[in-house]
């Protein structure tokens, strides 16, 4: 039997589909009768995404955008 | 008809339909065509810039990195086998990650935040102590709470250097774990364990954030 600490510290692989048959049943055997790891669980893959949509926003400001255009033109154009 | 078949002689006049395809523009650059490959860079400098600017935390080194990776990608455009969006975008942000790298390897990168990282807590039999707050969240949704966004972005600037660079280029730009390997020169097993204490840290944040705001409801 698979205890809080021995899920949580697996959960890495088995949500990458990395864990044995052995271990992936006693993980899921933990999390059917483990609410808090259950919970944790689904926070855990909730937050790459969540983290992706934060983060993910960066815009280039447009004098920086309009630089790159001729330091490209410059370059590319002499190469 | 006539008239349409000069237009069409003419390698800078594109009908429109074409030239919003993608795919068609990235195999007009492959060809050499500079004006496809300006439009590539419209489309793709906000990516390229963001990693830059995440990684570095500096908005001047990321407007170089940004040109430094357009040049290098233009350079070596023959080189790229792909043939989708997909698979140039994945080169672009690899090209990007590795110019970032090695910027940063040549200077001592200064954090105002204390960097942590945070866990779960276990009892002596490893049973969690910690009781989860309710998300409401809904990862695939469209909108995202301003103050979580920035709840989230303090908490990913606090990660250790090592820890932030496996969690950005992994789960925000969708780099692989042989990929990251290869640009840091770490293990897979190495990536995979600092993404595990990224991500727990990451989550602590997050439920923090909803612990809040169910204490202020
Ligand atoms: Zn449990």
């Amino acid at each position: 039997m698979f205890n809080c600490k021995d899920s949580i510290d697996k959960l890495l692989e088995y949500l990458d589909g990395e864990v044995a048959p052995d271990v992936k049943h006693h993980l899921e055997q933990h999390f059917k009768g483990c609410s808090p790891c259950e919970e944790f669980l689904k926070q855990y893959r909730e937050t790459a995404p969540l983290c992706r949509k934060a983060l993910l926003r960066a815009r280039m400001p447009r004098e920086v955008a309009d630089r790159l255009t001729s330091f490209l033109r410059d370059a590319l154009r002499k190469a | 008809m006539r008239d349409l078949t000069r237009l069409q002689r003419q390698p800078n006049v594109r009908p429109l339909m074409e030239a919003s395809d993608e795919n068609l523009l990235l195999r007009q650059a492959q060809a050499g065509e500079l004006g496809a490959f300006e439009k590539l860079v419209e489309l793709h400098r906000d990516r390229v810039y963001g990693l830059a600017l995440r990684m570095t935390r500096s908005e001047a080194d990321a407007a170089e990195i940004t040109q430094e990776v357009f040049l290098s990608a233009w350079r070596n455009l023959s080189g790229f086998k792909g043939e989708n969006t997909a698979a140039f975008v994945g080169w672009l942000n690899r090209i990007a990650a590795n110019q970032t790298l090695m910027r940063l390897r040549h200077r001592k990168v200064v954090s105002q935040i204390e960097a942590s990282l945070e866990g779960p807590q276990f009892n002596e039999r490893g049973s969690m102590l910690d009781e989860v707050a309710d998300w409401k969240s809904d990862a695939l949704g469209l909108t995202l709470d301003a103050e979580l966004s920035e709840a989230i972005q303090l908490a990913a600037d606090a990660l250790p250097e090592e820890y932030r660079r496996v969690f950005l280029l992994k789960d925000v730009d969708g780099l692989s774990y042989e990929e990251i390997g290869d640009i840091t020169g770490d293990s897979v097993p190495a990536i995979k364990s600092r993404l595990h204490r990224a991500r727990l840290t990451m989550r602590s944040a997050i439920d923090a954030f909803y612990q809040d705001v169910e204490s202020s409801d």
